[in-house]
């Protein structure tokens, strides 16, 4: 891969190392991050590739890639990097600085979810699993994604139609919106 | 024992079998669950990927409820509560800066004195063991089992403080103790991919396929688990894992809590076993229990 350096490919590097108070500079490449990630084989960078686009600030490649959507949280690669490196935390960084930008996101249904989850919560004070499902679906285009699965929860009791409202659900709204009103001021 | 008890979202809907089986035993063990006041999500996978004083501050809403009614110990049985409740603690003790913000917030001063544990780690405490060994009236004698601990029970270590990271042992000695046969495999703490359940449903089946390949192979006749997720999984998407992989596996997928009721001598109705979607009849007719 042919790879255009920029005058200012440290940014985001020392970004995310305001954010999340990792040094990418450490990674010398073991690759251990990468053999152990369960997800790797579906990602067009893989772990240790991140660490080193993150080095060199190709931040386009990083984003075009979907490799922070595409983790599933698993923290095996901070538990097994030899230099301490809490990858996952980078990739949260990432997630959280990105996620009010506009950029391309070739698995956009990820931060659709996230939006949505959240969202639920906020209402309900708790997930509410069945409203969750059916309106991604739609959001996805893809409404009776899962259907086959319904009947038999249905059938053993595993599926509340309804909402359940938690009492702390105000408590929790006044709560994010602090934290919205905070966020914005920095 | 008293301890302020976090169901969580999923033990209140889809997992109520583990919710039901929990409350049997730990009723058995003499451990007293009081859930916790006005309790609300813990913010799990999406509260991180999108702000992380959020992901902080939804944990740390329950705990302080918790710590207000005086608990010192609280339990969350599922991991991903769990993970999110110490990482949540840590922060508050360590991060001043985001301390300081979340006390704001919450117009609340949590002291971080509210420690979340998983049911296994109090069931790992010293005597609880002989306390379970004397409970045990029908032996699991025969029962293999593959016992599954998930992404984040134990990782990463020096948040959890529990177990042995890449080779956990506590549910296995549990197993044993109830006269059941714990079997090695590889695949104890690999994820299951739940963060992608309702999304990216394939990177789900191939984890979960991969998961229940190895089960097969080193032949369990149950996978063990001791989170709603994982169960979740592995068992509702076990009829979508065989068609996709053109496989048959019918490998029951059984929290741990309902084996520790079933060897106690508890009716299945209290342990919810009829909800499970792949029967565990055969798995228990080996041992003689249905």
């Amino acid at each position: 891969m042919r790879v255009e350096l920029t005058e200012n490919r440290g940014r985001l590097a020392k970004r995310l190392q305001k954010i999340t108070g990792e040094n990418v500079m450490l990674c010398y490449q073991c690759k251990k991050c990468t053999l152990g990630c369960p997800s790797a084989y579906a990602m067009n960078l893989k772990p240790h590739e991140l660490m080193r686009a993150l080095q060199l600030g190709l931040e386009d490649q990083i984003l075009w890639s979907g490799i922070m959507w595409i983790c599933l949280s698993c923290e095996t690669c901070n538990t097994r990097c030899p230099q301490d490196i809490n990858i996952l935390k980078l990739i949260d960084g990432l997630r959280t600085y990105y996620f009010h930008r506009d950029y391309y996101n070739p698995v956009p249904e990820l931060p659709i979810m996230h939006r949505l989850f959240l969202k639920l919560v906020r209402r309900f004070g708790r997930i509410y699993e069945l409203g969750l499902v059916l309106i991604l679906n739609l959001k996805m285009v893809n409404p009776f994604k899962d259907t086959d699965m319904a009947l038999p929860m249905f059938l053993r009791g595993k599926l509340k139609l309804f909402p359940h409202r938690s009492e702390g659900a105000r408590e929790l709204r006044m709560v994010m919106d602090r934290l919205e009103a905070m966020e914005e001021k920095t | 024992m008293r301890y302020a008890y976090f169901p969580g979202c999923s033990l209140s809907s889809s997992a109520s079998d583990y919710d039901l089986s929990l409350r049997t035993v730990c009723r058995a063990l003499d451990i007293e669950l009081v859930e916790v006041r006005d309790w609300v999500c813990c913010g799990a996978s999406s509260a991180h990927a999108t702000s992380h004083l959020l992901s902080i501050a939804m944990p740390v809403l329950s705990l302080s409820h918790a710590e207000t009614d005086g608990f010192e110990r609280l339990i969350a049985p599922c991991l991903a509560c769990l993970s999110r409740f110490k990482v949540a603690n840590r922060e508050m003790q360590e991060n001043p800066e985001v301390r300081e913000k979340i006390h704001r917030a919450l117009d609340y001063q949590y002291r971080a004195t509210v420690k979340a544990y998983h049911p296994l780690e109090v069931m790992m405490e010293e005597e609880m063991m002989e306390v379970i060994r004397s409970k045990v009236r029908k032996k699991l004698s025969g029962l293999k089992v593959a016992c599954y601990y998930g992404c984040v029970l134990t990782r990463p270590p020096e948040i959890t403080k529990f177990d042995i990271c890449e080779d956990p042992q506590s549910m296995d000695s549990i197993i044993r103790v109830l006269g059941g046969e714990p079997l090695d495999w590889s695949y104890k703490t690999e994820c299951c991919g739940v963060s992608m359940t309702l999304t990216r449903s394939d990177i789900v089946l191939k984890l979960s396929n991969d998961l229940l390949r190895e089960a097969k192979e080193v032949g369990a006749h149950a996978i063990v688990v001791c989170c709603p997720l994982c169960q979740a999984n592995l068992d509702t998407r076990q009829l979508q894992i065989e068609d996709k992989y053109g496989v048959r596996y019918g490998i029951p997928i059984i929290y741990f809590t309902q084996l520790m009721g079933l060897a106690f001598g508890a009716f299945p109705k209290e342990l919810g076993l009829e909800k499970l979607i792949t029967s565990p009849r055969d798995a228990l007719e080996v041992c003689g229990l249905m």
